[in-house]
C-alpha cells in the first residue's frame, strides 16, 4: 500500500495531537496534582446526618498544620457553614452531603464544582493560596428557591484567621454593694497556641487581658467589679475577643429592692395576673383592658 | 464551458493538493490553540482546582 506523503504528514500530526493532549493532562495530574472528586468517604443517610460526628455540626476543623476539613451540608435551601471561613495558604478538604434533595456545590469562577447527594459525601481538596471572598452556588435544580440558595466562602489572610469562641456568664442583677464577678470563657479551636486580649466594659470601666489559649482548649478570664462604684441601676457590659463580642446588662439593685423581687416572682396568682396585663389566658376569657 | 475530452495521467506522488494540506495544517494550529487555551487559560487559571489528597506542589 502506497501512502501519499501528505497523508503521512498529517497522521503524524494527528498522532502529535494526541500524544500532546495525554501529556497535558498526564503532567496536570502528576505534576500539579489536580485530581476528580472522589466519593472515598463514608457515605451517611439524610436521617442521620444529626447524629453523624461529621456532620451533626457542620464545621471548618483544623486537622494539621494548614490542613483544614469543611463539613458542609447542603439543604433546601442554605448551605451550613455559612459563612465558611477557611485561612489563606492551606490545604482544605471539604466533605459535602446534601439533607435532602440533590444540590450543587459549586466556587463560581473556580474548579470547585461538586453535586451534594442525599447518602453520598463528596470529598473534594484545594489549596487556597490567596486570601479572597468567594460565593457558592447550589447549580442543581432543588426546589421553587433554587435559585436563592447561596452562601460564601472566605479566605482570610493568615494572621487574621481564629477559630475563637467566646462565652460569658455575668449575673443579670446584683444587689447594691455587691461584687459583680464576670466570666468570659474563650475557647480555641485552632491546634495551635493563640494569644490574644480580651476587652472587657461595664458600665464606664474598661480593663483588658491578655490571654493565651492552648490548642482545642479553653481559658477563663474573670473581672469582678464593686457594684457601689457602678451605682444603682442599669449597666452595659460588653466582652470582646477577636471577633468575637458578647453583651448584656446588669442592673444594680438596692437591698430593698431585691428583697421585695423575691416574693413577686413566686406570688400568688392574683398577684401575677395583676402584674401581667398581657396575660393570654385572660385575654381568651374575655376580659377587657383599659 | 464543455469538459474537454483530454484526460492527463499522473503518477501517485504527482498528485500535490497544496489547498487541501494548508487546510489540515491551518485545522491542526486551531487546535493546538484551542487546546492550550482550554486547559491552560481556562482550566489551569480558573483556580483554586480540586487537588489530589498526596500534592506533588
Amino acid at each position: 500500500m502506497r501512502i501519499h506523503t501528505y497523508e503521512k504528514l498529517w497522521l503524524a500530526g494527528s498522532f502529535v495531537l494526541i500524544v500532546g493532549f495525554i501529556v497535558t493532562v498526564t503532567y496536570g495530574s502528576v505534576g500539579l496534582g489536580i485530581d476528580m472528586i472522589g466519593e472515598e468517604a463514608d457515605g451517611v443517610s439524610p436521617d442521620e446526618i444529626s447524629s453523624d460526628e461529621r456532620f451533626s455540626e457542620p464545621r471548618v476543623e483544623q486537622v494539621g498544620e494548614n490542613e483544614y476539613e469543611v463539613y458542609v451540608v447542603a439543604m433546601t435551601f442554605i448551605f451550613q457553614p455559612d459563612p465558611i471561613e477557611v485561612p489563606a495558604n492551606s490545604e482544605v478538604t471539604f466533605y459535602v452531603t446534601s439533607r435532602d434533595v440533590i444540590h450543587g456545590f459549586e466556587v463560581p469562577g473556580t474548579n470547585i464544582n461538586s453535586m451534594a447527594i442525599p447518602g453520598q459525601v463528596a470529598e473534594l481538596t484545594v489549596e487556597f493560596d490567596e486570601p479572597g471572598t468567594y460565593g457558592v452556588i447550589c447549580n442543581e435544580y432543588c426546589g421553587p428557591q433554587h435559585h436563592t440558595m447561596e452562601g460564601s466562602l472566605v479566605v482570610t489572610p493568615e494572621w487574621e484567621f481564629s477559630q475563637t469562641e467566646l462565652e460569658v456568664d455575668a449575673p443579670e442583677s446584683v444587689a447594691q454593694g455587691d461584687e459583680i464577678d464576670l466570666t468570659a470563657t474563650v475557647s480555641n479551636g485552632l491546634l495551635e497556641t493563640h494569644e490574644s486580649t480580651v476587652n472587657v466594659t461595664i458600665g464606664s470601666q474598661t480593663t483588658e487581658q491578655s490571654i493565651t489559649v492552648d490548642g482545642e482548649s479553653s481559658e477563663n478570664v474573670s473581672v469582678t467589679v464593686d457594684s457601689d462604684e457602678l451605682g444603682p441601676g442599669e449597666h452595659d457590659w460588653t466582652v470582646s475577643v477577636d471577633d468575637q463580642e458578647e453583651s448584656g446588662t446588669i442592673t444594680v439593685g438596692n437591698e430593698t429592692d431585691t428583697t421585695e423581687s423575691v416574693p413577686a416572682s413566686v406570688g400568688t396568682e392574683t398577684v401575677s395576673v395583676t402584674m401581667n396585663p398581657a396575660d393570654p389566658t385572660r385575654a381568651s376569657r374575655g376580659v377587657g383592658y383599659p | 464551458m464543455s469538459r474537454s475530452g483530454v484526460a492527463r495521467t499522473i503518477d501517485h506522488d504527482e498528485f500535490d493538493p497544496i489547498g487541501t494540506l494548508a487546510l489540515v495544517v491551518l485545522y491542526f494550529v486551531v487546535l493546538t490553540v484551542m487546546w492550550l487555551f482550554t486547559y491552560f487559560v481556562e482550566f489551569l487559571g480558573h483556580g483554586p482546582t480540586v487537588v489530589g489528597l498526596l500534592p506533588l506542589g
